[in-house]
């Protein structure tokens, strides 16, 4: 184990230090470079973090479904770690996405926030979590969780509120089409960002749960 | 508050979190890393008293 940890440390160490120099390219574009939108302004350029953190949080949630999935069948311990690792990370994304939706929603809707369908399916998705869950029950709960994903990107079409349709992944649109390039450079850069981040610190939370697995089985073991 | 206001605000609050939770995470991580590597010595300690 002790000469598999160290290319892996190594290669941990290059994906944080390109998640690093992405996020510092992302920062400069979209506070710099990117133009101000033409109806929003500046508030806009919140969306280079809101973008980037919910997509992040839906990799980090079908993650969840795939760990659980493969708990529930192969009933390996690696599986449960996953999930319990992209669960935790899911839900510190799902709260970013909620925090930033809510300081541009102040300057744009006028309020803080409100019980909007979209806002609504987020902060349940954000709660469908608990670490303190036994293994089966949290991967079935992780499996049932994910399916409010799909919820969550129909809810602007289903329900008509505050929340406005999306701007970039529109169905019959191409993203280019949509917004001004130098915007959409800025959010792909600032995605790419918090895709590399994202499995930094997800290598990271998995390592340590492998530890606490390795931890309590030797302490077992030792019958302590 | 003015736009640039609320920009900083969301970017400095983002960022802010995510530091926490990495130097929450690095401290999750050291600590049991350091219980593993006295598990380790405690291990061989056993062992050698053993032979």
């Amino acid at each position: 184990m002790a000469q598999s940890a160290q290319p892996i440390k190594k290669r941990r160490g290059i994906l944080g230090a390109l998640a690093l120099i992405a996020i510092a390219i992302g920062l400069y574009w979209g506070l710099v470079i990117a133009p101000p939108d033409a109806y929003q302004g500046e508030v806009q350029r919140i969306m280079y973090l809101h973008l980037p953190s919910i997509l992040t949080a839906y990799l980090s949630y079908f993650l969840v479904f795939i760990g659980s999935g493969m708990y529930l069948w192969k009933r390996e311990k690696r599986d449960d770690i996953l999930a319990h690792s992209a669960a935790e990370l899911g839900v510190l994304f799902t709260a970013l996405t909620i925090i930033e939706g809510s300081i541009w929603g102040r300057p744009t809707w006028g309020v803080w926030w409100t019980w909007d369908a979209r806002l609504t399916l987020t902060a349940v998705r954000s709660l469908i979590e608990d670490e303190s869950r036994a293994a089966s029950a949290a991967a079935v709960l992780g499996i049932i969780g994910f399916l409010d994903i799909p919820l969550i990107h129909m809810s602007v079409y289903w329900w008509r509120t505050l929340h406005q349709p999306p701007s970039i992944l529109q169905p019959n649109k191409a993203p280019w089409e949509n917004v001004h390039p130098s915007m959409l450079t800025a959010l792909t850069i600032s995605f790419v960002g918090f895709l590399l981040l994202y499995f930094y610190l997800l290598s990271l939370r998995y390592r340590f749960g492998e530890m606490r697995c390795e931890i309590k089985a030797r302490r077992l073991a030792r019958g302590g | 508050m003015g736009a640039w206001g609320f920009v900083g605000l969301a970017y400095g609050i983002v960022w802010g979190i995510i530091l926490l939770y990495l130097i929450s995470l690095k401290r999750r991580y050291n600590s049991a890393q350091a219980e593993l590597d006295a598990l380790s010595s405690m291990e061989a300690t056993d062992r050698h008293v053993k032979k």
